[in-house]
């Protein structure tokens, strides 16, 4: 009895292990998602992982990836990293050594990538990353479809010189997004002939006399700007004032709301935000900010043809799919998600093109310049420096929480180290 | 026979005119064959009639100078310099609507150029919105009329397939100051006023002659006074030493704010005569000085505006922790619940309000999950702008009623156990803030101001929000209103019996429970009531009371458990502290750092606080 009990199960561990090994159908390729689903990034980070699953269910239905007459299924392998810096890290690993995924789209803020930077270069994996960001970094297995400062902050700074501003207030949060950022700008206004009592916000200087900081910061979630509105008002009262507001997440209301109250309309002194795009719009007082400047490499309100099929399908797999997490209803669609749908097509390209899933030569065609997708932002291209082509839009705040455009500047290509260039043409000025 | 005398109101401060026909109408019995009614009615009906014909008569008629503003435009569109800056200069003094909307779509490329049969083009704008194959139909600006094909039929045409009419940094800046001349004389004061200050800073002599004229017929107080300031700019830029002079005197009696820059170029300029520059100097420093008192009031302002907020946010819970001496950690919760209720109250005065949950549980196989659907007033102008007044009493009502719920279910058992209250309250809070994601979703939710508590007003340059004073009123009358319950009614004499000694009062037949229940009502209501100010100053999200928990109970603390008083001192001053060290250290986060680093040392010179009533043994 015993001893046929220990046949039948070993017939049955044979049997399940060949079926296992039958290919029923096509194969599929892992991929890895790294995203903050709980957490104070949990309110962005999840539109990121709808549009990934949107991507992967359009490219499944439509056929799959053909690498070497092999048909592959996109396999989502989805893991929350929970706004927890360090279990980022972790949850990479987890990714590049047990599930062996063949690519990551992940991360929203920087500290976020840059603690998951040394597992991808220990672990020679890929990671594409969507979201704006200050730029002085480049990885090798790192691709950066995001805006680069001078895809964003640079564009924004030139149409408010064509527009005849000269005098501007650098305002942020207190880390290293906007610190970076406020820097380069800096340099950049100087460079451009702004002069120093004409950037507002306060200095900070090292022992030597550097300027290390530049601009007004207040911590996350910070309510009272009174005093700084009260500051912005003095400082445009001379007219011909623009204020460059990095402030992320929900400080921006009370912010918006006091701007507000003090009469700052936009046509007297603009405020360009660099984090505020239409998924955050509809939590924020739209009234309050109508005729507000923003820069992306996107908006939804973008007439062209691709987009609005773009948005349609959008709309159409929202109604159909049954991801558990999905928020049907009010979605909309903003640059770091049509940046995260751009990831992964590019990517899909680029393996067609090398024919292999293998880092190192999909690496090489993507640096190669030659994979480029006709995305709803338009055509993007990732160069070797491992940054994208993008064409770059200024629109103007809609009281419905959209953008209105009003500058468009077409193909820039993304350069990631700028405080170098800035620095040693300032010295030459000098 | 005695006849009843006719009944006439007095109509004192008879008012005169048309208005007084109407009113004396309205207050004259209505008896037939009176002679007074009649002819008062029959002086009202002229008047009115007059007056409606004196409005035809000065409305614009719109054909012939229309038409003329339009070919002026499509002709400066298409010509070059200098015939286009003689065209927009007249434009400019035209003061037609019509050039403002197709001036200010030519700085945004929204004027077109369409290629006609004739040799010369045809400027155009586009329909806002473009139809499913993005054409829209298009608008001569010379006509006004649609742009209609060899057939007749109106033409569709798609922005893509026509040429912008180009535009320059030099067009666009000519442009912007005809769209500014045009502003000086718009028919809504804050534009006049931000016209004249863009004018005056632009330091070109040229919009002298168009200042001064609009100053000649100005009325509004404030628009001339930019006016007189803009103007005085200009002349700074004069050569003659006299003119220049005069100007600098001009703004520094005046206290011109935005004058300051260019006073203290001027000072610092070599081109300038000795006596202009000097005089430069002085007035750049008076208006330095100006500047300083400014911020002095406008921080003291913004102190008090602070402390308000403080003091409504911590008085519920001076009288829950201070009166009944129960931890309520769920005190930012009830904050919360009145500012969802001002957002309710909102969309019901809107466009309505829907929810639905979806319980992780199954019942009989299906999802259990329910749904509600308020339908909406759609009211609009006054009456949706009322919702705020309607709202404020709501606030109060519901986060009492939560009260009332957490008081009978949790609080009632624990008088005796502090300790165990403030576990028992955390936990409701972290309770009270997952329920405000289910029903209102994880993210923030938008709460706009009405219409009457937007803007501020400036005295003196000071500028004061309308929606802080409002604060700063109702903070000072909402203690009034409290002491008042507190000090002179009997049931303010029940609760400070039974603050006094709980046992004592329940003997001399004081209901001690009932008491006890309505006092923690009325605290949470409090706390709702300044979540509904709250809603109009920051953002509301679940996270709300997290973030004002600790501030309540740091006021309450330092103004010393207990004390009304105390906590009114206690809130107004970390307020004022903390705007005055942000004023003069430059940052937000120092500030507060210091004042934390303050109240830590007095608490441990005072660990009473201000006004100790009882020492802060929980006993």
């Amino acid at each position: 009895m015993k001893y046929q009990l220990k046949l039948l199960k070993l017939l049955a561990l044979a049997c399940v292990s060949t079926c296992g090994g039958l290919s029923l159908g096509a194969e599929t390729i892992k991929v890895g998602v790294l995203h903050s689903l709980s957490g104070t990034m949990a309110i962005s980070e999840t539109s990121l992982r709808d549009t990934l699953l949107f991507a992967f269910d359009e490219i499944n239905h439509a056929g799959g990836i053909k690498v070497g007459g092999t048909t592959y299924t996109i396999e989502p392998v989805i893991v929350d990293g929970s706004s927890n810096w360090p279990l980022f890290a972790e949850k990479a690993k987890q990714l590049l050594e047990e599930d062996k995924v063949a690519v990551v789209f992940g991360c929203w803020t920087s500290v976020s990538r840059k603690s998951v930077l040394p597992v991808f270069e220990k672990d020679n994996g890929l990671l594409f990353y969507p979201v704006q960001y200050e730029g002085e970094e480049l990885s090798k297995n790192i691709f950066y479809t995001a805006e680069a400062v001078n895809q964003q902050a640079t564009p924004a700074v030139d149409y408010l010189l064509k527009l005849g501003k000269k005098k501007f207030y650098l305002l942020g949060t207190d880390y290293v997004y906007p610190q970076t950022t406020n820097l380069i700008l800096y340099k950049y206004l100087l460079l451009h002939g702004i002069a120093l009592g004409d950037i507002g916000g306060g200095l900070r200087k090292d022992a030597d006399g550097k300027v290390i900081s530049a601009g007004k910061y207040t911590p996350f979630g910070h309510t009272d700007y009174q005093q700084i509105v009260a500051e912005i008002k003095q400082f445009a009262a001379s007219g011909d004032a623009c204020v460059i507001n990095t402030i992320n997440g929900d400080s921006n209301v009370p912010f918006f709301k006091e701007i507000a109250a003090a009469g700052l309309n936009p046509s007297d002194c603009p405020v360009v935000s660099f984090s505020l795009a239409e998924d955050e719009l509809r939590a924020l007082p739209t009234k309050d900010l109508v005729g507000e400047l923003g820069c992306w490499t996107y908006f939804m309100s973008l007439p062209s043809r691709e987009n609005k099929q773009f948005l349609a399908r959008w709309n159409a797999w929202l109604k159909t799919e049954n991801y558990s997490g999905v928020v049907k209803e009010k979605r909309a669609m903003d640059s770091p998600m049509v940046l995260s749908y751009d990831g992964v097509y590019l990517w899909k390209a680029a393996v067609e093109a090398a024919g292999t899933f293998a880092v190192d030569k999909v690496r090489d065609t993507l640096e190669s310049g030659s994979v480029t997708f006709d995305g709803p932002g338009g055509k993007i291209t990732m160069l070797k420096n491992h940054h994208a082509t993008k064409n770059v839009y200024i629109g103007e705040t809609k009281a419905n929480g959209q953008f209105k455009i009003v500058k468009d500047f077409p193909q820039v290509e993304g350069e990631p180290f700028l405080l170098k260039g800035l620095d040693e043409k300032l010295s030459a000025m000098k | 026979m005695i006849l009843p005398s006719p009944q006439r109101t007095i109509v004192r401060n008879r008012p005169k005119g048309c208005q007084g026909a109407w009113v004396l109408a309205a207050h004259a019995p209505l008896r037939w064959g009176s002679l007074k009614v009649g002819l008062s009615w029959a002086l009202a009906g002229v008047c009115c009639s007059s007056w409606l014909g004196a409005i035809a008569a000065t409305a614009p008629s719109p054909a012939p100078a229309e038409k003329a503003v339009r070919q002026e435009l499509s002709r400066a569109i298409l010509a070059e310099d200098p015939e286009r800056a003689r065209l927009l200069n007249e434009i400019a003094h035209s003061g037609s609507t019509i050039a403002q909307e197709v001036l200010t779509a030519w700085t945004r490329d929204g004027v077109y150029l369409y290629d006609g049969s004739g040799a010369a083009k045809i400027p155009l704008l586009l329909e806002e919105t473009p139809d499913s194959e993005g054409k829209a139909r298009a608008i001569r600006i010379d006509t006004g009329r649609f742009l209609a094909g060899p057939d007749g039929h109106d033409l569709r045409l798609a922005a893509a397939d026509l040429g912008a009419a180009d535009t320059d940094m030099k067009l666009r800046q000519t442009v912007q100051r005809a769209l500014d001349t045009l502003a000086l004389a718009d028919p809504n004061p804050e534009t006049r006023r931000s016209a004249a200050s863009k004018l005056g800073n632009s330091a070109k002599p040229q919009y002298l002659a168009v200042l001064e004229d609009r100053l000649a017929i100005e009325s509004h107080g404030e628009v001339r006074r930019t006016l007189g300031e803009a103007i005085a700019l200009l002349h700074l830029a004069d050569t003659n030493p006299a003119v220049q002079l005069q100007a600098v005197r001009g703004l520094a009696a005046a206290n011109a704010l935005g004058a300051y820059d260019v006073l203290k170029r001027l000072a610092a300029s070599t081109n300038a005569s000795p006596e202009v520059t000097r005089a430069a100097d002085l007035a750049a420093r008076s208006i330095a000085l100006h500047l300083d008192w400014v911020n002095f009031f406008g921080t003291v302002f913004r102190g008090l505006s602070l402390g308000s907020i403080l003091l409504v946010v911590a008085l519920g819970l001076a009288i829950t922790f201070g009166l009944m001496n129960i931890i309520n950690m769920a005190h930012g919760e009830m904050i919360a619940v009145g500012a969802y209720t001002t957002y309710l109250i909102q969309n019901l005065f809107g466009a309505g309000f829907a929810f639905s949950i979806a319980l992780p549980l199954r019942l009989w196989g299906k999802p259990l999950a329910f749904g509600l659907h308020l339908p909406g007033l759609n009211a609009s102008g006054g009456l949706y702008e009322s919702y705020f007044l309607v709202a404020l009493p709501l606030s109060f009502f519901t986060a009492a009623a939560a009260g009332l719920v957490l008081e009978r279910t949790v609080v009632r058992f624990l008088y005796r156990r502090p300790l165990e209250s403030l576990l028992a309250t955390w936990g409701v809070s972290l309770v009270m803030q997952q329920l405000f994601r289910m029903v209102f979703g994880a993210n923030n939710v938008q709460v706009s101001s009405p219409a009457w508590l937007q803007g501020n007003f400036t005295i003196n340059d000071v500028m004061f929000g309308y929606n802080r004073v409002f604060v700063i009123v109702f903070a000072v009358l909402i203690v009034l209103g409290t002491w008042f319950m507190l000090a002179k009614t009997r049931r303010g004499l029940l609760i400070r019996a039974v603050m006094q000694n709980r046992d004592m009062a329940a003997c001399l037949g004081v209901r001690a429970d009932h008491v006890n229940l309505m006092t923690f009502a009325f605290g949470s209501g409090l706390a709702g009531l300044a979540g509904a100010f709250l809603s109009q100053i920051g953002n509301v999200g679940p996270g709300l009371g997290q973030s004002y928990i600790v501030d309540s109970f740091m006021t309450v603390v330092v103004g010393g458990v207990g004390s009304i008083v105390g906590t009114v001192y206690s809130a107004v001053g970390i307020g004022t502290t903390d705007q005055i060290l942000q004023q003069a250290l430059g940052s937000p986060v120092l500030g507060k750092i210091i004042v934390l680093g303050a109240i830590i040392l007095f608490l441990q010179w005072k660990p009473g606080g201000l006004f100790p009533t009882r020492n802060r043994g929980l006993d």
